[in-house]
């Protein structure tokens, strides 16, 4: 239902809806098909509001803004509003970093009429993920400032390189914001620097969130439940279409490989620049070695803290390749009139086919059942007809 | 050491789904050499291979097996079927064989045979096999499965992959995405490679978390299977396993194919090259060139004179 204020008139002001006209009862009075009906055309959906053939911020800036103000402590969602924003984040981080595996973050807290970093822009989920965590156990109080949390996301965005793509998320609970300035004056510096804003509402539509969304090119979208919580923020993982004003650039980047010492007399243990804050510090054989300063580090991507050269692995890279090549979409037909050489079981699990309707890839045409159409669009990225076959261009 | 439960006890179920290549060219040639001691032909693989799912089966009676066939132009389904042979029902109980192995035994045999002899009319031959596909056949049907289970209930999968043909490079994106896949399900993905070193799956089993073993000697192929690859995921941490290998992953550059270690990427399209170039050759974005920084500096100056944004510049 969110997808109804993308039209500009709100539903109470549209026509008379029968919403219970849409069910239909079968013939023995039962509801059942036509709930099926709809929970099966509600799981496609997702797949088709998809948009091809648009250049994406690939390299993605993004702070996430979390309200903590008092209105976060409401038990409309449970237990609380605040834990189960805590929960879906932490989801949110891990996909985030799967769907973007150059791209950095941020969280920002807001509460008390101020906005703190709780984490500064960088790559590795686990701190984020760690220090959501602590908020857990943190009081929500006061008001939140959305004027201080874009001032103070925007004083890091500003410095990020113009190719990448600079972002902020906000997740509201409070109606309210108890700003300094004028919030307009925000905005307009806001969109002047090219920083995307979204927010999510928990409670209500909120004009002035939904004006800065509407300035900055983002999406406002008020949740219903958990579940759509969870759909609507999950939504901010794809890469989004790259703003005009977004400059491309060839970035220099190093491949570092991982060496391991095969026998332990002749390499000498050494520190990591990654952990060299933390106390629990030790020395490791084996890590990966920037080309270039010939820093060691545990774990990639990282940005070299020595020489500032970005350190990622081919398959990093190769994780973003399937926002460029999506798979289309499966054609719908119904099971009679699938063609009669092709077999009655899905391609993918074997499963039989027995639904009203099978999906066919449009290239190979070979049938699959509704789950792994699902399972091969959302997670899989490849038709496992189609690389079965030597004939076409798909592998390319 | 008291802390590692085997599976078989706590509970939970397994799946075990063995991808066997069964590329013609490769085993063709095998057959040909088959006088030679180090050697082994398809049908001893198939041996092996049958010892070592009836001994995962016989290890827990929740051990679970799927066995695919990969071919250089198909994948195939061997085990389970989804509709049951009447021949096979046919033979069930006649000799004294446990039910449930001489099933997987028997289903395989045919489906192989049959798969193997039904496709000879195909005009040209690769030399590679279609890896990616039938892992992700492979994903897909642990997907399915893991969806029939009720939750509570958990299902530990893992595919093992016994190759023999060579790589092929023309897959590499398409394995990705499976080895994406497969890490995001939890699913780890064993490798016995009995020719060549496949650095492709290499690449798999390290970002799973599985084993990556090349066997030294063809002919012990069943031995290596029942060391190395039978105990289930809790079991390995106890064992002496082969020790891993260096993984390259260096990028090759697309416009020479030469394995890099720096490189630079299009910030569009994320091509990577080994050396600048003002204009992506793959999506034809003309780059922003850096200016020098003499002119930067003189019309930040200018605009500070305009009266414009007050940096902190002077």
């Amino acid at each position: 239902m969110a997808d109804e204020d993308v039209e500009k008139t709100y539903r109470w002001e549209g026509d008379y809806e029968k919403t219970w006209e849409v069910l239909q009862e079968d013939a023995a009075g039962s509801l059942q098909a036509s709930v099926d009906d709809i929970i099966h055309r509600a799981k496609r959906r997702r797949l088709q509001d998809r948009q091809v053939n648009v250049r994406l911020g690939m390299m993605r800036h993004l702070f996430v803004v979390v309200d903590m103000s008092q209105s976060m402590e409401d038990q409309d969602l449970k237990p609380t509003r605040i834990l189960v924003t805590l929960k879906l984040l932490e989801n949110f981080i891990e996909e985030y970093f799967d769907q973007n595996p150059i791209s950095q973050l941020g969280v920002i807290t807001t509460k008390n009429k101020r906005a703190e970093k709780l984490t500064e822009l960088g790559g590795n989920p686990k701190r984020h993920v760690t220090q959501l965590r602590t908020l857990s156990s943190a009081s929500c109080v006061g008001e939140p400032s959305i004027m201080n949390s874009l001032d103070l996301a925007a004083q890091t965005l500003k410095h990020m390189p113009t190719h990448t793509s600079r972002e902020v998320l906000i997740i509201m609970g409070s109606l309210t914001t108890c700003d300094p300035g004028d919030i307009n004056i925000t905005m307009k510096m806001v969109k002047d620097l090219n920083i995307r804003c979204s927010v999510i509402g928990l409670a209500a539509e909120v004009q002035v969130c939904k004006k800065l969304c509407n300035m900055t090119n983002g999406t406002y979208g008020i949740i219903l439940e958990d579940t759509h919580f969870k759909d609507l923020l999950l939504e901010h993982c794809t890469p989004p279409p790259a703003t005009v004003n977004t400059d491309s650039s060839l970035i220099k980047m190093g491949f570092p490989q991982h060496t391991i010492s095969q026998d332990h007399d002749s390499v000498k243990p050494s520190m990591c620049m990654c952990h060299q804050d933390t106390e629990a510090q030790s020395f490791t054989p084996s890590g990966y070695f920037c080309p270039q300063c010939h820093a060691k580090y545990c774990e990639l991507p990282v940005e070299c803290k020595i020489c500032g050269l970005t350190l990622v692995s081919a398959p990093h890279l190769a994780r973003s390749y399937h926002h460029f090549f999506p798979l289309e979409n499966f054609r719908e037909i119904p099971l009679e009139e699938l063609d009669a050489e092709l077999s009655r079981f899905c391609t993918g699990c074997q499963v039989q086919l027995n639904g009203p309707v099978v999906y066919c890839c449009t290239r190979c045409s070979r049938p699959f059942c509704i789950d792994c159409d699902l399972f091969i669009h959302e997670t899989l990225h490849s038709c496992p007809g189609c690389i079965n076959k030597r004939i076409g261009p798909n592998s390319s | 050491m008291a802390k590692i439960i085997p599976a078989c006890i706590s509970g939970e179920e397994n799946l075990l789904v063995v991808i066997i290549d069964c590329n013609p060219v490769w085993w063709g040639r095998r057959q040909q050499q088959a006088a030679e001691p180090a050697q082994i032909v398809l049908s001893h693989c198939l041996d092996a291979i049958q010892v070592f799912v009836n001994s995962y089966l016989m290890l827990s009676h929740k051990n679970r097996v799927a066995v695919i066939a990969s071919h250089t132009s198909k994948t195939h389904f061997l085990y389970p079927k989804n509709m049951a042979d009447p021949r096979l029902d046919q033979r069930r109980g006649e000799d004294g064989r446990y039910e449930q192995f001489a099933t997987v035994d028997d289903t395989v045999v045919e489906e192989i045979k049959q798969f193997m002899t039904s496709d000879t009319t195909s005009r040209e031959l690769k030399t590679d096999t279609l890896l990616a596909g039938s892992l992700a056949v492979a994903l897909c049907y642990v997907h399915r499965l893991e969806k029939e289970y009720q939750a509570g209930q958990q299902l530990n999968s893992r595919v093992l992959v016994i190759k023999a043909a060579e790589d092929s490079p023309s897959q590499y994106m398409n394995l990705m995405n499976v080895i994406f896949t497969a890490q995001k399900q939890n699913v780890v993905i064993d490798a016995c490679i009995l020719d060549k070193e496949s650095g492709l799956l290499q690449q798999a089993s390290d970002i799973t978390g599985g084993i990556y073993l090349k066997i030294p000697q063809m002919s012990g192929l069943l031995q290596y299977l029942l060391w190395v690859f039978l105990p289930d995921l809790t079991m390995r941490e106890v064992m002496a396993l082969p020790p891993k290998v260096q993984v390259d992953y260096r990028a090759a550059c697309f416009c020479h194919r030469t394995l890099i270690d720096i490189g630079y990427v299009c910030s569009v399209c994320l091509s990577i090259f080994c050396s600048f170039s003002p204009i992506c050759s793959t999506c034809e974005t003309a780059f922003k060139l850096a200016k020098p920084p003499m002119f930067k500096s003189k019309k930040k100056k200018r605009s500070l004179q305009n009266g414009g944004p007050s940096t902190s510049l002077l």
